[in-house]
């Protein structure tokens, strides 16, 4: 690869070609939706904030502020198969602090069908491949919403009691979450169990006989067997080194119901990856398959991929007046050939330019000059 | 690798510098009224970020500081994305509704409310289905209602001694606070070991605060 593409197109090159090479195919779309689409699926975005115009026939329109709203809406029904796709698309947002509109980069898998067991190994798999890629130090948090929602439903939560109870949960709020299941007089049994889900974090063979000591009944049980089968096919294939079990990582009940997961890398203060299991989404669309999925967030990668130390240039060819032109063009797309990235100059060499070799063209030849 | 605790000035400062020095960690240096911004300690394995109580949560959640104290106050006004590991138990006092003693209650007008705490106010209300008139002030609260400004204020309320002075009352409590010690999310799964061991000094050492 020619070393003139930043850090951040060569990790988007080789994030496509893995999903290529596993049969991901391009999704492509509209930068707009219909409005009514992200109006019916409000707490699936990550902001409200959605960005709308009218168009000439008066339908109110939104500049997409999330991809996979949109690749389920336009999946196909049936459940044989997989459907696996990718995308790199803009997303838009508004910033109610900033008072501005932001366009972020996203990219990201779906597999949707028959999402059988292996399915969902491929996808993590490729969470952790994507990850790697990266090039820094990472981790891969997994948990399953099976397990939280079976453990709150059979404690006796109501649908509005686990909603307030899962917010606790997610910002790892023991004090408030002990006080709130005391207040609705849960079973101190299960309040035990479901407090213990906000500190249960941490590599995933450490904390996984923790994790089944709350288990309590089938569905816990079976939830809990579906993520160490999971981890032990990754761990065969040995790539399960950077996966945590965090019970307290939890998505939105309306969407996900099994495996989910998100992605963190060490410089970037908020998780770089996110996704999961998303059958019930599926259903709202009126599909008969099952979904799974993550997406990478670019915006978070940008920083701490920012090429500002690099150099401008890799040669920098200076010439004067009356060098042989002819000799200079020559020389100078010989180097780029060379995968060099090459600037030319007359005169004197700039000060503000940073590059890793300088030289001069002197009777028909380049000669190495110190600066 | 370096940890970072943000810590609050103001209102929580003088608790907050007590405790951390009845820890084991060593801030014996650090006073409530230290200009310095960044402090270091531990041999430089640890530095404290003294900062304004309403930027300690940006400082957590944008991983400028790994952990931080900050009251609940300007927690739920912020609505950071960070974690909320504990409750200091200190620096406690309540959010209130406070309104004029002989405040009587228009039913058929939006209620017109000054505070700090807009986003607070809000969701309180709208937990209601009351409608707001929302007054932002950043400061001498108090003083809305008295000039005909706002009809009540809801703002924290530790003694008293202000409302009672102006003559005004507290009419319902919105929710308690106290001290937290928040997390950034990344530094919870790269800094497990120092965070761990900050909770368990400050759980010893709150329990005999």
């Amino acid at each position: 690869m020619a070393p003139t593409e930043t850090k951040r197109n060569q990790l988007l090159i080789r994030l496509r070609s893995l999903y290529e090479s596993l049969g991901y195919t391009r999704f492509t779309m509209r930068r707009f939706e219909e409005y009514g689409l992200y109006l019916e699926n409000k707490s699936f975005l990550k902001s409200e904030n959605v960005l709308t115009f009218t168009n000439p026939d008066g339908k109110l329109m939104a500049l997409k502020p999330d991809v996979t709203l949109s690749i389920v809406k336009h999946a196909r029904k049936e459940r044989e198969g997989i459907e696996r796709v990718y995308y790199q698309e803009s997303v838009y947002s508004y910033s109610a602090v900033n008072r501005e509109v932001t366009e972020v980069e996203q990219m990201g898998i779906e597999a949707m069908g028959d999402t059988d067991a292996y399915v969902v190994s491929e996808v993590v798999r490729l969470a952790v491949e994507s990850l790697k890629l990266i090039g820094l130090p990472y981790v891969l948090d997994i948990s399953h919403m099976g397990f939280t929602t079976a453990l709150l439903s059979s404690a006796g939560l109501t649908p509005a009691q686990q909603e307030q109870a899962l917010s606790l949960i997610r910002r790892k709020n023991a004090h408030e979450l002990e006080a709130y299941l005391r207040e609705q007089q849960i079973a101190p049994d299960y309040a035990a169990r479901i407090l213990q889900m906000t500190t249960l974090a941490g590599p995933f063979a450490d904390v996984f006989p923790d994790a089944q000591a709350l288990s309590v009944d089938d569905q816990t049980a079976e939830a809990l067997q579906e993520l160490k089968a999971l981890y032990d096919m990754l761990d065969a294939a040995g790539a399960a080194e950077a996966l945590r079990l965090d019970l307290s990582m939890l998505n939105e009940l309306d969407y996900y119901n099994g495996i989910v997961l998100q992605g963190y890398v060490q410089g970037a203060p908020r998780a770089v990856l996110s996704g999961g299991r998303y059958d019930p989404l599926m259903r709202r669309f009126q599909k008969q398959a099952d979904g799974i999925g993550f997406a990478l967030y670019l915006d978070e990668l940008n920083r701490i991929l920012s090429d500002r130390r690099a150099l401008d240039a890799d040669v920098l060819v200076l010439y004067r007046d009356g060098d042989d032109l002819t000799i200079l063009h020559q020389a100078v797309f010989d180097l780029a050939a060379q995968g060099l990235r090459v600037i030319t100059r007359k005169g004197d060499p700039p000060e503000e330019l940073h590059v890793g070799r300088t030289l001069r063209l002197e009777s028909g030849k380049l000669r190495e000059v110190d600066r | 690798m370096m940890f970072t605790i943000a810590l609050p000035k103001g209102r929580l400062a003088d608790k907050v510098c007590r405790l951390f020095a009845k820890s084991h960690y060593d801030t014996t240096d650090i006073q409530p009224d230290d200009r310095r911004l960044v402090i270091p300690g531990e041999n430089g394995h640890v530095r404290y970020l003294l900062v304004k109580p309403s930027d300690v949560a940006i400082y957590v959640e944008r991983g400028a500081a790994d952990v931080g104290i900050v009251g609940k106050d300007t927690l739920l006004e912020g609505e950071n994305d960070v974690y909320e590991l504990m409750d200091l138990g200190f620096g406690k006092c309540r959010m209130c509704v406070a309104a004029p003693v002989d405040f009587r209650e228009d039913l058929t007008a939006p209620l017109r409310v000054a505070t700090k705490y807009p986003n607070i106010a809000k969701a309180y209300y709208a937990a209601k289905s009351r409608e707001i008139d929302i007054i932002k002030l950043n400061g001498s609260i108090e003083l809305a209602p008295i000039l005909g400004l706002s009809d009540v204020i809801v703002d924290l309320v530790e003694t008293g001694t202000t409302l009672k002075q102006n003559h005004l009352e507290v009419i319902e409590t919105v929710l308690q606070i106290s001290a937290r010690l928040i997390a950034n999310k990344a530094s919870m799964k790269f800094k497990d070991t120092e965070i761990q061991r900050l909770t368990n000094t400050l759980r010893q050492e709150g329990e005999t605060l």
